[in-house]
């Protein structure tokens, strides 16, 4: 079983260049060049290019169970289809890991500035007005090279390629999920965070601090504030 | 095409030979997948060419079956166990067709690689491990895990493949993934083909009962990893996770497996929160928290061994790939003996292996003087920690005594000279060598041990009194979860002719066992739900009392298959791989004049455990609930019930053997066919 490991132009891997889910960079924000450390591509946006999603997604990494069911329910109401692969949510798990390094949860940041979307040469992977901004790939549009992906500034990256598809898909916030029998996107329901048993899912409104991971992998003891 | 929820094909795996194959998986869906599937293989591939005598579970041509069900991976709840199948080493004295399961991640991952199953035969000329990546399996060399832990062996397995699993997205198989291969394992207790070892997956998933570690041990099989990239197809992907929401909104969980303060609870894949593992204790990493954590218990509950002890001793368990339920000290079921109770004042109820070393010791059958001598067991340090850590290698390595600890505890008694006087006083153990496991006084359970293999080890009956409920109500509640409406079946009236006319002895009783049997082997051992959760009669978080049995069952399973099955439907299924078991176990020498209980449950003090113990009971004109601790059998009214019991399966009540007519009403002609060849069919009604 050989692996293969995506490296950058420089010859850094994501892992290398970044560690713990994302801890330096946040959306395309030059933090990575002042560790010293080569920027994740080309042509950062400038902050307000594009309007803010109106949802994002926090987790409690912490008080997860592990048990991938966000994970399984993603790509069921997404595709059609349970798979961990293509589910826009991960949920890595290594039961020898010591607590809590044992369970890493990637979801997608709803970057702010969106390399994701400035890089799609189809316009496939867009900022949708129709579904409070949030970031979602366009599948009719999409065109499968991957740019997306190469875009993504964070380890692992949060766009997912469906080689079943041929296509890349990212978390809609559910959006787009024929397969949901309730109204998703940033103001309907996300199946991921309905299907938690553990409250280690949330969608919130404000955009999280987008200086490390810990906007996102946040205490959610507490219960939600709705907003 | 494979009915939705089925990947299609099962992986067979010849050792001997080097040979990879597969089986379609569509010509045993009528025996539902998992262990019923896997009891249909084991037909064809082991008994019916004839040829071996089916007493040697070590003997190569065991086939050992780890199985999905339907539901594994498509994010339905309580439904992603891994079944295990074959010729069970543990069993005593014949080692009969078996089965165990597991939780954790297996199931679905194998299914996302697109295998239903995995079956194994032959024997490997040295050490190996079979390696799944979707489509492409290889036989791995395995010479350097041999000897290692179940925790070392998995880490080794992850880090020779040098990938960076859930750090980077790997492009493995047909796909891309951020996911670790799921793997079982056994460790130096399979390896050395001890009776009484697990095969364990992750840190605490593990199949104990039936001794599948040392089948595992015997074909030179170290483990069997899987990495899936694909998908699970549903007939209706919508009706799938809407019914989950449904069940768990009408009947919310309650809070389970609590555990000590300050616990993070992790869970099987796909579960709704069980939570019967954790993550953050200082020892037990991913141990289950129910057996393994209380395996150490050396103490009287008045004075607890020390938790972190207990949690460091559930770390050696499943390291060496040790079957906890069977190896345990005084266990999860070392309950206090109340002061006033009849008989058997220094047993505990649940008398494992650890518990009868110390007895043989301090009666002086064994250490010092005798022919046994208990090196390298230091017996004068029972109650201390480190006792553990040399009682559990010395099993799993067969050193000194643990040679014949490792045979496990029935024979441990038998080479002792014990048997079959210990079976009246001080081993409580079913007909066929295992722990018993509270499974009196509701004679469900102990019915069950005996026409099964094992300790069926089903927790679903709560039968103790519900507050604001009459018992008469509550009969009607659980009657009704059947689906067959007899309130008669949990009537446990056990003295004088009520026994006989509608309590444990009556022909309710049977059909109530015979119904718990094939929902079983069906809906729990092959569609895999969990025992924690399924089957669920009564409810008490539900506003009229109903559980989500008979509802729930079949939305899940039609949702997912989208086959419309009834209840009903599902419990045919269950009959027809009940009955292939049956053809089996027969087919190995199972006859009436075998089962027959040990000795203490025909004696006071056979119902001793801590709780459960005030069930239905009707006395001719009323129900109400009654402490029927002191309940046992007697044996006229337990070969009425026999009678009852093969009446109501279509079995000779004579010899047991199934009749002709029942396996052609379930489509079985050729298993009658060679059961008359072999002179084992049973005779016309």
């Amino acid at each position: 079983m050989a692996g293969k490991t995506k490296t950058d132009k420089t010859g850094v891997s994501r892992r290398e260049f970044m560690t713990g889910g994302g801890a330096a960079l946040a959306g395309g924000a030059l933090a990575g060049g002042a560790l010293g450390i080569p920027l994740p591509a080309e042509g950062a946006q400038k902050p307000g290019a594009y309007p803010l999603s109106t949802g994002y997604l926090v987790y409690d990494s912490r008080r997860c169970s592990g048990c991938q069911s966000c994970m399984l329910t993603c790509s069921l109401v997404h595709d059609g289809e349970a798979g961990a692969s293509s589910s826009r949510i991960q949920i890595a798990r290594n039961v020898f890991d010591p607590y809590p390094q044992d369970i890493q949860i990637f979801v997608c940041r709803q970057c702010p500035e969106p390399l994701c979307v400035k890089n799609c040469p189809t316009g496939a992977c867009h900022v949708s007005a129709e579904n409070g901004q949030v970031r979602m790939i366009a599948a009719d549009r999409c065109i499968g090279c991957k740019t997306c992906i190469d875009s993504c500034p964070f380890v692992p990256h949060r766009t997912v390629f469906r080689v079943s598809a041929g296509k890349a898909t990212k978390c809609d916030l559910c959006a787009d999920t024929p397969y949901f029998s309730k109204k998703g996107g940033p103001a309907g329901s996300q199946a991921c965070v309905e299907v938690c048993p553990s409250g280690a899912l949330r969608l919130v409104r404000e955009l999280p601090p987008q200086k490390d991971n810990a906007g996102y992998d946040r205490d959610l003891t507490a219960p939600a504030v709705k907003s | 095409m494979a009915t939705p929820g089925f990947a299609g094909r099962i992986l067979l795996v010849n050792l001997t030979k080097k040979e990879i194959g597969e089986l379609d998986s569509a010509r045993y869906e009528p025996f539902g997948g998992g262990h019923g599937t896997a009891a249909a293989i084991f037909w064809e591939l082991c008994v019916a060419p004839g040829g071996w005598d089916l007493q040697d579970a070590f003997d190569p041509r065991n086939a050992v079956a780890l199985m999905t069900g339907p539901l594994a991976g498509t994010g339905l709840s309580y439904a992603g166990r891994t079944s295990v199948s074959g010729m069970s080493p543990q069993s005593w004295p014949v080692n009969w067709f078996c089965h165990s399961n597991f939780g954790g991640s297996f199931a679905p991952m194998l299914k996302l690689a697109g295998w239903d199953g995995v079956v194994v035969v032959g024997r490997a000329d040295a050490p190996v491990y079979i390696n799944i990546v979707d489509d492409r399996v290889t036989l791995e060399d395995a010479r350097e895990l041999w000897g290692l832990t179940t925790w070392k062996a998995q880490e080794e397995i992850w880090r020779r493949t040098s990938v960076h699993y859930g750090r980077e997205w790997q492009e493995l198989g047909q796909g891309q993934t951020l996911q670790r291969p799921a793997i079982v394992t056994i460790g130096p207790a399979g390896e050395n083909m001890t009776r009484v070892a697990a095969l364990v997956h992750g840190g605490g998933s593990g199949a104990g009962q039936g001794g599948f570690g040392g089948v595992f041990g015997s074909k030179n099989l170290k483990a069997v990893a899987v990495l899936g990239t694909g998908t699970v197809k549903v007939a209706d992907p919508k009706a799938v996770r809407d019914s989950r929401e449904w069940w768990e909104t009408r009947w919310p969980v309650s809070a389970e497996f609590p555990g000590p303060a300050g616990i993070v609870h992790s869970s099987c894949m796909g579960c709704r929160g069980r939570n019967c593992h954790n993550r953050n204790t200082a020892y037990g990493r991913d141990s289950d928290n129910c057996a393994e954590a209380g395996w150490y218990a050396v103490a009287p509950p008045a004075k607890p061994t020390p938790q972190d002890v207990q949690l460091r001793s559930a770390d050696i368990v499943q390291q060496l790939g040790l079957n906890a339920m069977e190896t345990c000290f005084m266990g999860p079921m070392a309950f206090p003996v109340p002061p006033d109770f009849p008989v058997q004042p220094s047993v505990p109820a649940y008398t494992a292996l650890g518990w009868y070393l110390k007895k043989m010791y301090d009666l002086g059958v064994i250490g010092p003087g005798t022919k046994f001598d208990t090196s390298p067991l230091p017996m004068q340090d029972y109650e201390r920690g480190e006792f553990a850590d040399i009682y559990g290698l010395a099993i799993a390595n067969r050193i000194g005594i643990g040679d014949l600890l490792a045979e496990g505890t029935v024979r441990f008694a038998e080479k002792l000279g014990r048997l079959p006087e210990d079976f009246d006083t001080l081993l409580r153990l079913t007909a066929w060598g295992y722990q018993d496991h509270w499974s009196m006084p509701a004679v469900e359970w102990c019915y069950g041990n005996l026409m099964d293999a094992r300790d069926i080890n089903n927790h679903d009956m709560s039968l103790g009194p519900k507050p604001g409920l009459e018992c008469a109500d509550f009969v009607k509640i659980l009657a009704a979860g059947t689906a067959r409406n007899d309130p008669f079946w949990f009537d446990y009236s056990w003295q004088g002719e009520r026994a006989y006319q509608t309590g444990i002895y009556s022909e309710a009783k049977a059909r109530f066992v015979a119904w718990r049997q094939h929902y079983a082997t069906y809906y729990k051992e092959s569609a895999l739900f969990c025992d924690w959760a399924f089957s669920n009669l009564y409810n008490r978080n539900s506003p009229d009392g109903r559980g989500y049995t008979p509802e729930a069952e079949p939305r899940f399973l039609n949702a997912v298959t989208g086959r419309n099955h009834t209840f009903e439907d599902g419990l045919e299924i269950g009959r027809r791989a009940w009955n292939m078991k049956r053809a089996i176990f027969v087919m190995q020498g199972r006859h009436r004049k075998m089962e027959k209980f040990a000795g203490y449950t025909y004696r006071p003090g056979a119902s001793y455990c801590g709780f459960a113990l005030e069930l239905p009971v009707f006395d001719g004109s009323r129900w109400d609930w009654v402490n029927c601790r002191e309940l046992y059998l007697e044996d006229r009214g337990v070969e009425q019930w026999k009678t009852h019991f093969y009446n109501t399966e279509g079995w000779d009540p004579a010899t047991g053997y199934p009749q002709r007519r029942t396996l052609e009403e379930l489509e079985l002609k050729p298993v009658a066919d060679t059961l008359q060849s072999a002179g084992r069919l049973g005779s016309p009604p």
